[in-house]
């Protein structure tokens, strides 16, 4: 049953990646089309910290952070799993890839919330 | 007789049995290349979080890895992510739609010659992997022409 809700788990987040994986695809990488805005300007300091001081991309990218850890996390998880490893090394591996992902995703977060608390001239 | 030896369908093949696990059809293709590209978006998700936290270093570290970005040979690595997402992406769809039954048809009696539910949803398959070519053409051509 836990393997069931994983499993079930690592499909619901696909909308989620799909929808802001896209958004952040249509701010970065096709400002032009979607903002009239080139990729160069998108990308610039000032540009990143206005975007980044909003409550929206904060909650947004946290989610989006969230979701494709834990769906790429998965899937590697069940790659390693195939191979063949004792009882004693698949909770090891279970044990590193949830530290690891809770590591990446509290460092993440610390990024964007660096962001949106970031003082424009201070 | 050793019954224990690997055998070509024996599920304990490692990584061994990625690339040579039997004969191989379009799907089992699909299906390392979906593996691969999992993990390349993995690996690239991990370093993409580390590379963006160079802003917590400055204007003149951001605006610098920005122009490395912006160099050729990471504008071919980009566009390669892009591929590779977009081909993860659409063989994910093929897999949840065959995964919640869609495509397959109905069950049918085992009469030779024996049509397979893979060789049933093919048709599906072309279909979603036109599709991701069209995209990654298309859409990616925009990486090299901002």
């Amino acid at each position: 049953m836990r393997e069931t809700r994983l499993w079930s788990l690592h499909i619901l987040v696909l909308p989620i990646i799909a929808v802001l994986l896209g958004m952040h695809f249509a701010v970065m990488h096709y400002a032009p089309v979607f903002y009239g805005m080139s990729v160069d300007k998108a990308r610039e300091f000032s540009t990143m910290i206005e975007r980044g001081k909003s409550v929206t991309q904060l909650v947004l990218y946290i989610l989006l952070l969230a979701a494709a850890l834990y769906h790429g996390l998965y899937g590697l998880r069940g790659i390693i799993r195939e191979l063949p490893l004792t009882p004693v090394l698949v909770k090891v591996v279970d044990a590193g890839i949830i530290t690891f992902g809770l590591f990446i995703f509290a460092f993440g977060t610390y990024v964007t919330w660096w962001t949106f608390s970031y003082k424009i001239g201070g | 007789m050793n019954s224990n030896k690997p055998t070509a369908y024996n599920n304990r093949l490692g990584i061994k049995g990625w690339v040579y696990a039997g004969r191989y059809t379009f799907e089992r293709y699909l299906y390392l290349g979906h593996r691969v590209s999992g993990l390349g978006l993995i690996a690239y998700m991990v370093l993409h979080i580390i590379e963006t936290a160079n802003r917590m270093r400055g204007v003149e570290a951001w605006q610098g890895l920005m122009a490395l970005f912006a160099s050729w040979p990471f504008k071919i690595i980009e566009y390669l992510l892009f591929a590779m997402a977009v081909f993860h992406a659409m063989n994910g769809v093929r897999l949840l739609v065959t995964e919640l039954g869609f495509f397959l048809g109905k069950p049918r009696e085992p009469v030779y010659p024996y049509s397979t539910s893979i060789k049933r949803h093919r048709p599906l398959t072309f279909v979603i992997m036109g599709l991701a070519a069209m995209i990654i053409i298309l859409g990616g051509s925009s990486l090299f022409f901002p």
